[in-house]
């Protein structure tokens, strides 16, 4: 290659790569209209800086954002099929949103004066919720009126989280021990986990990164009590229980045979049983006969454009056909009574007798000093 | 090859017209350092001070509270600080025991596939975290690999995971081979005139070694050791994954305090993080200040490597026979260490829960990239965006990291603040970049009534070359600094212009740091995952590791197969940048 070519061309990637990366648009000064669109394809239309302005005509879009499981897992998820339905039925297309960060980036944004560029949210839960009330001046949701959303009612009330009535449960999870049966029978109280026998054998979650590990968190506060929680993890410490940073880190060693136990959802044997797998692998152990219950809920942004269309993807969220079908792809278990779910789901997902939960007045100014205190003293020892 | 007059057409009178191509490669330096500072201050300085702000800044005044409260915390500055820098300490001995041993392999031995075996020597470099905790734990954990061979020789079982040691192997594991790899590269470079001219008055080999050898690569193992002390001060998924909390560093706690939104207690710990990695960097740069010296220059003539297996092993004298039982004892630690966790991922790929083999991963990728929609990740077009990045990064990066060594190897007061300031990028937590970059150019900047928003694949590009640029610097400079400044001088004196004399005088003789650094920069490019999943608007630009964290779930496989795709595609492309860099050396 001719070096001095190679040099300029190098040279003007260079230049070129600012310029083309960059983006101006007219600040929007809060009149109707359509707002711009940074983020998720346009429809399968490429882009790189994605800007496009919805223009009136044609099929309405509604743009719902959510963690990336629930439309990308490796083994399923109901994004694909829930986008196929609603567009199937509505004359509307349905574009996932998947941000890294997931609710934080729409704190982030609110923080920042620009608009969320979405118009519902799936997949927040009690503490988020809490994160999104302390740190957003204003509504980042619109509470949702009952009436404007078919089905709202049938949710179990046990569910319900949100007071202010925006955040709608779609569906729960249970949060407990799994442990394989071949190695070591799991005990059956908190207290047991203390015992020299299991010393050594439990893997749990970072609370400060992890749903499953602040569950966890929460469940033995629950059990033990706002001032005996951190003597309970000290002894737990001292009988060898192992955090780590993520669910995916904790599984895989327990998948590996490193330990007997782990922190993970009561729904463990769907999966195992799908795959085939042996289900003394999977034994599922409720300490002191609970599980800390997780509902998601799904909610309309408050500068949403698209409210009736919002409202009615959120009525379409809690049929019995959809909750079922949501169920068994997101492996939790449905928000209505009345779904109507495999046998086979019925069977390996397993329901605690108690199932236990903060609620969002209890967690409310509380959370983040007991995981901080948690994480002080964890990383002290 | 081309002569040195070669420039632009002449008039008739044989008078040199200036032409925009002339201006140009006069001034490519300026602007190429222009650029540089454009891209560093857009995508670097410009967000990271958007976040480092909260940690003076207290409800828009200037105030120092963040950060006086992190210096005063005991829990801080003992538990997390003091023990951040403890096993940082610790990683790098062991990085570096681990990686001299394999430089001192490669640079003294031939074999065959050594120089492919060279090339992989950065593949550690790129490998997603969440592989290597899978692959430790199949290697080292209670029912490892390691556990089954003891057993079989009827020793005990260890249990290494879960502590420090497990951390410290796994630092090694990313960093060994950084040491190898730049200190293979000064072995290579080193006359073997000159010790055969301390042999010949009179040293000992083993004193030619201690007197000649060694302060040679000094510089070389500092600045592996360095840049290992810095990763390390700054790793935070390798910690939680085989340590686990007990063992949290610094940027776990950073990461805690972002996920928590509680910025100005992120800030405050990232700028004690950047403090002291940019300190350490500083004061390594003033070292290698003092030990420059203009000896070495072109024509550097390296020692002729000894067979690693000898034609005959009745004349191997007993030293020789030694050096080679130390390079198969060391073969022994390296399959332990390297080449086990990275057998137990492939395998891992192949293998189904019941313990056979099976190919329905590697089906379950093209199932993907068949059916996948367009808001999910499909295997083929994370391999080319990664494999566009990295070409993209490597043009982008080496002119600029060349341009920084160019600039940092002139003389003038001052020069070791801007070096270290120029390094900067590889000392400031990944986590507060990423939410720099978030909250600066992804939400965008108002200014004239416009929002200037900054993402898409020229950003990645951009944000990878910002990250990887330092690497080429850092491998391009010690070189250029030990040049005869009389071969630029006497270029210049010839009419060649600085960028001329760059490209025809110097590089050449710094091919083998420019290739390093261009290896350097492909890794930093395909590994990088912060700035990329920030970066990425819409689907159309994810990467090869955002595959492999988006095919995790409750089975290993379909992630360990992406990983191994990973794997392969980037090995393929170390060993093609070595070896078209390597024919290209005597440019």
């Amino acid at each position: 290659m001719n070096r001095r070519s190679f040099l300029k061309a190098a040279g003007a990637s260079g230049v070129a790569a600012f310029v083309a990366g960059c983006s101006a648009e007219p600040v929007d000064d809060g009149a109707d209209g359509p707002t711009a669109n940074e983020t998720g394809g346009q429809n399968g239309t490429e882009g790189e800086t994605g800007t496009a302005t919805g223009t009136p005509s044609g099929p309405e879009t509604l743009r719902v954002a959510t963690y990336s499981s629930f439309v990308d897992a490796p083994s399923s998820s109901p994004g694909q099929w829930i986008k196929e339905r609603f567009e199937s039925e509505f004359d509307a297309t349905l574009e996932w949103q998947i941000p890294d960060n997931e609710i934080n980036y729409f704190i982030e944004r609110a923080a920042q004066g620009v608009d969320s560029d979405a118009d519902a949210y799936v997949g927040l839960d009690t503490n988020m919720l809490i994160r999104v009330d302390e740190n957003v001046d204003g509504q980042l949701f619109a509470p949702v009126e009952s009436d404007a959303v078919e089905g709202r009612n049938a949710v179990q009330s046990g569910l319900e989280f949100d007071p202010q009535g925006r955040a709608i449960p779609y569906d729960t999870g249970y949060i407990s021990l799994v442990y394989n049966e071949n190695d070591a029978t799991a005990p059956q109280t908190f207290d047991g986990l203390l015992r020299p026998e299991f010393e050594g054998d439990l893997l749990a979650q970072d609370p400060q990164s992890s749903a499953t590990g602040q569950a966890f968190l929460l469940h033995t506060i629950k059990a033990k009590g706002e001032d005996g929680y951190l003597d309970y993890w000290e002894q737990l410490q001292q009988n060898g229980v192992r955090v780590l940073g993520t669910w995916e880190d904790s599984y895989a060693a327990y998948s590996n045979g490193e330990s007997p136990m782990v922190v993970s959802y009561s729904t463990d044997q769907v999966y195992a049983n799908e795959e085939g797998e042996d289900l003394s692998e999977h034994q599922i152990r409720f300490l002191n006969g609970e599980a800390y219950a997780n509902p998601e809920g799904m909610a309309r942004f408050a500068d949403s454009q698209n409210t009736e269309l919002a409202n009615r993807f959120l009525s379409f969220m809690l049929r019995p056909k959809v909750q079922a079908e949501i169920a068994v792809r997101n492996v939790q278990f449905p928000a209505i009574a009345d779904a109507p779910l495999p046998e086979e789901f019925a069977q390996y997902a397993k329901e605690p007798e108690t199932p236990v939960t903060f609620t969002y007045e209890e967690l409310k100014g509380n959370l983040s000093e007991w995981t901080d205190a948690w994480a002080r003293q964890f990383a002290s020892n | 090859m081309e002569a040195g007059d070669d420039g632009g057409p002449r008039t008739a009178s044989g008078q040199r017209r200036v032409t925009v191509s002339d201006w140009l490669e006069s001034r490519a330096l300026t602007l190429v350092a222009v650029a540089t500072g454009v891209v560093l201050v857009v995508l670097f300085y410009y967000p990271v001070a958007t976040v480092f702000v909260e940690a003076v800044v207290v409800d828009g005044a200037l105030s120092f509270e963040p950060l006086r409260e992190v210096l005063t915390s005991r829990f801080y500055l003992v538990e997390i600080i003091g023990f951040t820098a403890y096993q940082a300490a610790l990683s790098t001995v062991a990085s570096v025991a681990l990686g001299l041993p394999g430089a001192w392999v490669l640079s003294r031995f031939e074999f065959r596939g050594r120089k492919t075996l060279r090339s992989l020597t950065i593949l550690p470099f790129v490998l997603p975290s969440i592989m290597v905790a899978i692959g430790f734990v199949a290697t080292f954990g209670a029912n490892g690999t390691l556990n089954r061979l003891l057993s079989t020789v009827g020793l005990g079982q260890v249990s290494l995971l879960y502590t420090l040691p497990a951390i410290i192997v796994a630092h090694a594991f990313y960093n060994a081979p950084l040491v190898t790899r730049m200190t293979t590269a000064a072995w290579e470079s080193i006359d073997a005139r000159t010790v055969e001219t301390a042999r010949s008055l009179g040293a000992s080999p083993t004193r030619a070694f201690l007197d000649v050898v060694v302060p040679q690569l000094l510089p070389a193992i500092l600045v592996s050791a360095t840049l290992t002390f810095v990763f390390t001060f700054a790793s935070f998924p390798i910690v939680l994954a085989l340590g686990g909390l007990q063992y949290a560093t610094i940027e776990v706690f950073v990461y805690y305090r972002v996920q928590q939104l509680a910025y100005a207690d992120a800030a405050a710990l990232a700028v004690v993080e950047t403090a002291v990695s940019l300190g350490l960097t500083y004061a390594y740069l003033r070292y290698e200040a003092r030990q420059q010296t203009a000896a070495f220059a072109a024509g550097a003539r390296p020692a002729p490597r000894k067979r690693l297996i000898p034609r005959s092993f009745r004349r191997l004298s007993a030293k020789d026979a030694l050096s080679r039982v130390a390079a198969f004892g060391y073969g022994v630690v390296v399959l332990l260490v390297f080449v086990a966790p990275v057998a137990s991922m492939l395998l891992s790929s192949v293998t189904a829960p019941d313990g056979s083999l099976t190919a329905r991963y590697y089906e379950f990728l093209l199932q993907r990239q068949a059916t996948a929609t367009e808001f999910q990740v499909s295997p083929l077009p994370a391999v080319l965006n990664s494999l566009l990045f990295g070409v993209g990064t490597l043009l982008l990066a080496l002119p600029m990291g060349v341009v920084m060594a160019v600039l940092t190897t002139r003389r003038y007061r001052g020069r070791k603040l801007v070096d270290a300031l120029s390094m900067a990028p590889l000392a400031v937590s990944g986590i507060v970049v990423g939410l720099g970059l978030l909250r600066g150019l992804v939400f965008g900047v108002e200014a004239f009534g416009y929002r200037f928003t900054v993402a898409g694949a020229v950003a990645i590009v951009a944000a990878h070359s910002v990250s990887a640029y330092p690497f080429v610097t850092r491998n391009v400079a010690p070189l250029l600094g030990n040049l005869d400044p009389r071969l630029v001088e006497s270029a210049r004196s010839l009419g060649a212009s600085r960028t001329r004399a760059l490209w025809d005088v110097e590089l050449p003789l710094v091919a083998a740091g420019v290739v390093a650094g261009a290896a350097f920069a492909f890794a930093i490019s395909v590994g990088e995952f912060d700035a990329t999943v920030i970066l990425a608007t819409g689907s159309n630009s994810y990467t090869m590791p955002v595959a492999v964290e988006r095919y995790l779930g409750r089975r290993l496989g379909p992630a360990t197969a992406m990983g191994c795709i990973l794997l392969f595609v980037t090995s393929l492309s170390f060993v093609v940048i070595e070896r078209f860099g390597g024919r290209s050396r005597g440019v």
